[in-house]
C-alpha cells in the first residue's frame, strides 16, 4: 500500500501576518487626500451613470409602446410595457438565419484572423528574421493605403469570393492595428525563455505554441475581443458582397428592418393598420438590444486580460 | 546594407504603383471602346428573342419564348423578396418571362447599385431609381440611353402623350438631349405632405379651416389667445416640407423643393437664383412674421422629428408637419398622451398663397434604368415590350397592384375591385389570413411604380379620408416647369462647385431671418452676400445651358 504524505500546508493567518509585517508604516490620509478620494468617488459614480444611462435608457424602450416613446416618456422602466416588436423581430426566420450567419462568420473569421495574426506577429517579432522591415513595410503600407471599393469589388469578385464566407473572412483576415500590437508584445518577451526552449529540443512551432501562447494569454484574449467585435458589427462587407439577403449577418438585417421603419413609405396611405406601425425609435431599441447583448456577456470573461492587454501598445513597443 | 533593403522595397513598391496605374488605364480604354459600339448599334441590330412582332397599346404581352430578364432589386424589409410569390408564378405562367434576381438591401440600396455598376457588374435592369439619381451614371456610358428605345414602348408613349407628361419628361433630358432613366408616371399629381391641425380645438373656438396662410396665421393667433403656450405649431423635418409645400404659392422654391435654387422668370425669358428673388423675400417675411407672433416654434428648424411629436403629444402645440403614415403615429401618440381624451387631429388643405392656388411637382415618380450591357442580349426587345407591359399598360399596372382576378382580388356588382376572401392588405380586410405584399408579392414597390400611375389606381386602399383630402388637393393648380437646362460634364462640376456654397448660405440665412436671428432690413444686405458667393456665375451656367438646349433641340 502506498502510502502518500500529507501536503504540507501554510497557515493563511501568519502568512497574512508577515506581509503585514514587511509592509511599510501605513500613513494616514491628509484631509486633502480624503476630500479627493471622495470627489474622486462621485466623479465616477457620475460618469458611471451617464454611460449607463442611455443604456438602460434603451432596454426600457425596447420594452414600451410607442405613444409613450414618441410622447418622450420613457427613462429609466419601461411604460406600455408589451414585447411586440420583440416578436415581430423575432418571428421572421430570416432573422435567425442571419443571426446565426453573424455567429458562424463571427467565430470562423476570428479564428482565422487569430491564427494569421498571431504567425505573423510573431515572425515579425524576431529580429533575425530576413526581409523583415519589407513584410512590416507591407503590412503597414495597407494602413495608409488601399485599392479603393470598386477594385476591391471587382478583386473580391474575381477571387470568385461573392456570396461566400470569404469574401467576409479573407479581406479583413490581419488588422494591422492588432497585428503591431502583438508584435510589440512579442518582442518584449524574455528572449531567455526561447533560448530555453530551444535548448530542451524545442523547434518554432513547438516554442510558439508551447511557450509563447500559454505566456501571452492578455494579448491573445485581447485581440480575440478585438476581433469577435469588429466581425460580430460588420455589416459593410457583407453588404458589399452578398447578393442574397440569407447570407446576409444579422447587422445588415436590422439595418434594413430600421430602414423600413423609418423611410417615409406614404405606401400606408393613411389607413391604420397595427403591424406596420411599430415606431422607428421601437425597432431601434430592440435593434440595439439584440445585437449587442451576444457580445456583452463576452466583456465580463475577457475584462480581466482585457485591461492588461490594452495597454500593451501605449507602454511598450 | 539597410539602404540597398530600403530601396528593394521602394522599387517594388514603385513597380506595383506603375502595374496598378497600368491595369486601370487598360479597364478605361476597354470600357471606352464598348461604349463606342453600344452607341452606334441599329434598331434592325437588336436581340429579338422573345419579342412580339406587333405589339401595341392594350396588347398583353407574352414571350414568344422563354426569356431570362436580370434585375437589380430593392429588398424592402416590409416584404421580403420571396422568389414564390404568386407575382413570379403568374408572369412565368402568361408572359413566359422568369427573373434572375441579385438583391440588395433597402438601407444601403444606393450605395451597393452604384458599386455594382461602377464595376461593371450592374444586371440589365436597374430598379428604384429616382428622377436624378442616374445622372452620375451617364458619362460613364455604363447606362443606356433609353430614350433611344422608347419606340419599343408603346404604352409608355402613349400614356406620356394622353397625360401630357412631355415637359415632366423633359426634364429628365441630359446634355446630348437623351434621358437615361424611366420614371413612374402619375396621371394626376399626387399631393401627401401638409399641415396636420387640431381640428377639435378649431371647433371648440369656432374656427374654419384656413383656405390661405394669411387665414393660417389668424387660426394660429386665434389659437395662441385661448390656449396661451409660447407658441401654436411646431414643425418637424426641420422645416423643410412646410417651406417646400408653402412655396409654390409664393411662386417660389424652397426646403426639399429647393433642388438647384434657380426658379424660370417667364417675363425675363431667364433662369433666377430663388433665394435672391423677391417672391422667396415674401415667403420667408410670413414665416419670420409667424415665430416673432410667437405662433411657429423657432425650434422648428433645428429640432428632431422625435421633439416635434413631444410637443404636440403634450399640448405644448397644436400643428405639426405631416403626410398621411405619420399622421396616423401622431394619432396613435396623443390618443396615449391624452389618455383616452376625444380629439381630431387632419390634415389641412395645403392654404394658397400671393401666387395663386398653386402647388410645386412632378407627375413622375422613380423608375429604372437600364444598363448599356443590355444592348448585347438576344431578347433586349422582349425585354422593353414586358417593362413597357408590366409598368405602363393598364393590364400591368392592375396586375402589379391588385395580383390575379379570383385570386387576390375580386369584382364586385358595380365593377369595382375588393381583395379576396382570404387576402388582407394594411387592415381592408382583416378576416385575411394571407397578405398581399407579404405573401403573393404584389403592391410591390419594384414592380408597381407611381402607386399604380393612374388616379384610379392610386387611390386604391387608402383611407375614404385620405382619398378626399387627395381629391381636394387635386383641385390645386401645378405650378409651371421650367425649361430643361441639362449641364454637360465639366458645367456640372463647376456649377456643383458653386451650388454647394451658395445653397448653403441660402438656407443658412432663411433660417436666421425666419427665426429673427437676422432682421429682413439686411434683406439687400444679403443678396449682395450672395453675389460674393459666385451667384451671378451660376445663374449664368444654367442659362446658357437652357439656351444651348433651346437651340439644339427646339
Amino acid at each position: 500500500m502506498v502510502t502518500i504524505d500529507p501536503v504540507v500546508t501554510v497557515d493563511p493567518t501568519s502568512l497574512r501576518e508577515r506581509i503585514v509585517q514587511t509592509r511599510p508604516t501605513v500613513v494616514k490620509d491628509t484631509a486633502g487626500y480624503s476630500v479627493f478620494r471622495v470627489v474622486n468617488a462621485v466623479v465616477l459614480i457620475l460618469a458611471c451613470a451617464v454611460m449607463i444611462y442611455p443604456f438602460v435608457n434603451i432596454v426600457a424602450q425596447s420594452f414600451s409602446s410607442e405613444g409613450y416613446i414618441n410622447a418622450g416618456q420613457v427613462n429609466l422602466i419601461p411604460r406600455g410595457f408589451n414585447i411586440d416588436t420583440y416578436k415581430t423581430v423575432m418571428a421572421d426566420h430570416l432573422f435567425w438565419i442571419n443571426y446565426k450567419n453573424t455567429v458562424v462568420y463571427t467565430v470562423v473569421a476570428t479564428s482565422i484572423a487569430m491564427v494569421l495574426t498571431t504567425t505573423y506577429a510573431y515572425a515579425l517579432a524576431k529580429k533575425r528574421l530576413r526581409g523583415r522591415s519589407f513584410f512590416i513595410g507591407v503590412a503597414v503600407f495597407t494602413m495608409f493605403f488601399n485599392g479603393g471599393l470598386i477594385p476591391n469589388y471587382v478583386l473580391i469578385n474575381a477571387l470568385g469570393f461573392t456570396n461566400s464566407i470569404w469574401a467576409i473572412v479573407v479581406p479583413n483576415a490581419i488588422s494591422v492595428f492588432n497585428l503591431l500590437v502583438m508584435k510589440s508584445f512579442f518582442e518584449n518577451m524574455p528572449e531567455e525563455l526561447e533560448e530555453a526552449a530551444a535548448l530542451d529540443g524545442l523547434g518554432t512551432y513547438g516554442t510558439l505554441r508551447r511557450i509563447v501562447l500559454p505566456l501571452s494569454k492578455a494579448v491573445i484574449a485581447t485581440m480575440v475581443l478585438f476581433y469577435a467585435v469588429t466581425f460580430w458589427n460588420s455589416w459593410f462587407s457583407a453588404f458589399l458582397y452578398m447578393d442574397n439577403a440569407e447570407l446576409y449577418p444579422v447587422t445588415v438585417y436590422l439595418r434594413n428592418l430600421m430602414a423600413g421603419a423609418s423611410t417615409a413609405n406614404s405606401v400606408a396611405g393613411g389607413v391604420a393598420s397595427e403591424g406596420l406601425a411599430q415606431s422607428e425609435a421601437s425597432i431601434q431599441s430592440v435593434t440595439m438590444v439584440l445585437t449587442v447583448l451576444p457580445i456583452l456577456c463576452l466583456y465580463p470573461f475577457i475584462q480581466k486580460y482585457f485591461v492588461s492587454g490594452v495597454m500593451l501598445g501605449a507602454v511598450k513597443g | 546594407m539597410r539602404t540597398l533593403r530600403r530601396r528593394a522595397v521602394g522599387g517594388l513598391a514603385a513597380t506595383a504603383l506603375v502595374l496598378g496605374l497600368a491595369a486601370c488605364g487598360g479597364g478605361g480604354g476597354n470600357d471606352k471602346g464598348d461604349e463606342g459600339t453600344d452607341g452606334d448599334a441599329v434598331a434592325s441590330d437588336l436581340g429579338m428573342v422573345g419579342a412580339m412582332e406587333d405589339f401595341g397599346v392594350g396588347d398583353t404581352f407574352v414571350a414568344t419564348e422563354p426569356v431570362v430578364l436580370s434585375m437589380l432589386y430593392r429588398d424592402h424589409p416590409n416584404y421580403p423578396l420571396n422568389e414564390d410569390w404568386l407575382f413570379f408564378q403568374t408572369v412565368e405562367a402568361n408572359q413566359n418571362v422568369t427573373f434572375d434576381i441579385t438583391t440588395a438591401p433597402l438601407s444601403d440600396w444606393e450605395e451597393r447599385r452604384s458599386l455594382l455598376i461602377g464595376a461593371g457588374d450592374a444586371p440589365d435592369i436597374i430598379s428604384v431609381t429616382y428622377p436624378g439619381q442616374e445622372a452620375p451614371f451617364v458619362a460613364s456610358g455604363a447606362i443606356l440611353p433609353i430614350s433611344d428605345y422608347v419606340d419599343l414602348m408603346p404604352n409608355f408613349q402613349d400614356k406620356v402623350e394622353r397625360w401630357n407628361l412631355g415637359p415632366e419628361i423633359d426634364t429628365l433630358r441630359q446634355a446630348d438631349g437623351k434621358y437615361y432613366m424611366l420614371p413612374g408616371l402619375y396621371e394626376q399629381m399626387r399631393y401627401d405632405y401638409s399641415i396636420a391641425l387640431r381640428f377639435d380645438v378649431l371647433d371648440e373656438l369656432g374656427l374654419e379651416q384656413p383656405e390661405t396662410w394669411d387665414d393660417f396665421a389668424d387660426v394660429l393667433a386665434a389659437i395662441k389667445e385661448a390656449k396661451g403656450g409660447s407658441y401654436v405649431f411646431s414643425d418637424r423635418w426641420q422645416g423643410n416640407s412646410l417651406l417646400s409645400i408653402a412655396s409654390g404659392s409664393f411662386g417660389t422654391v424652397a426646403g426639399w423643393g429647393f433642388g438647384q435654387g434657380v426658379t424660370w422668370n417667364e417675363d425675363a425669358g431667364e433662369f433666377e437664383y430663388a433665394g435672391a428673388t423677391d417672391e422667396y423675400r415674401d415667403m420667408v417675411e410670413y414665416f419670420a412674421g409667424l415665430v416673432a407672433d410667437g405662433l411657429l416654434d423657432p425650434e422648428s428648424f433645428t429640432q428632431d422629428d422625435a421633439q416635434a411629436i413631444q410637443k404636440l403629444a403634450n399640448q405644448e402645440s397644436y400643428a405639426i408637419g405631416t403626410n398621411a403614415q405619420e399622421l396616423i403615429g401622431a394619432r396613435t401618440t396623443l390618443e396615449t398622451s391624452l389618455a383616452g381624451q376625444p380629439f381630431d387631429l387632419r390634415k389641412i388643405l395645403v392654404p394658397a398663397g400671393p401666387a395663386g392656388d398653386l402647388m410645386n411637382g412632378l407627375r413622375i415618380e422613380n423608375g429604372f434604368m437600364i444598363s448599356s450591357d443590355a444592348l448585347e442580349n438576344d431578347n433586349f426587345v422582349a425585354m422593353m415590350q414586358f417593362l413597357d407591359w408590366l409598368y405602363y399598360s393598364d393590364e400591368g399596372l392592375e396586375f402589379a397592384r391588385w395580383g390575379v382576378e379570383g385570386v387576390t382580388y375580386d369584382r364586385a356588382a358595380d365593377g369595382t375591385r375588393v381583395l379576396a376572401a382570404d387576402v388582407d392588405f394594411l387592415g381592408q380586410n382583416p378576416g385575411g389570413t394571407t397578405n398581399l405584399q407579404t405573401d403573393y408579392g404584389f403592391f410591390n414597390g419594384v414592380f408597381s411604380l407611381a402607386h399604380g400611375s393612374t388616379t384610379e389606381l392610386v387611390r386604391t386602399f387608402i383611407s375614404q379620408e385620405e382619398a378626399d383630402w387627395q381629391d381636394a388637393m387635386s383641385a390645386k393648380e401645378l405650378a409651371p416647369l421650367p425649361p430643361p437646362w441639362p449641364l454637360d460634364e465639366l458645367e456640372r462640376e463647376q456649377a456643383s462647385l458653386y451650388q454647394t456654397a451658395l445653397v448653403d448660405y441660402t438656407l443658412q440665412n432663411t433660417l436666421a431671418f425666419i427665426t429673427g436671428q437676422r432682421d429682413l432690413s439686411e434683406w439687400d444686405a444679403y443678396v449682395a452676400e450672395l453675389e460674393g458667393q459666385n451667384m451671378s456665375a451660376y445663374v449664368e451656367i444654367v442659362n446658357g445651358a437652357q439656351q444651348r438646349y433651346a437651340e439644339e433641340n427646339g
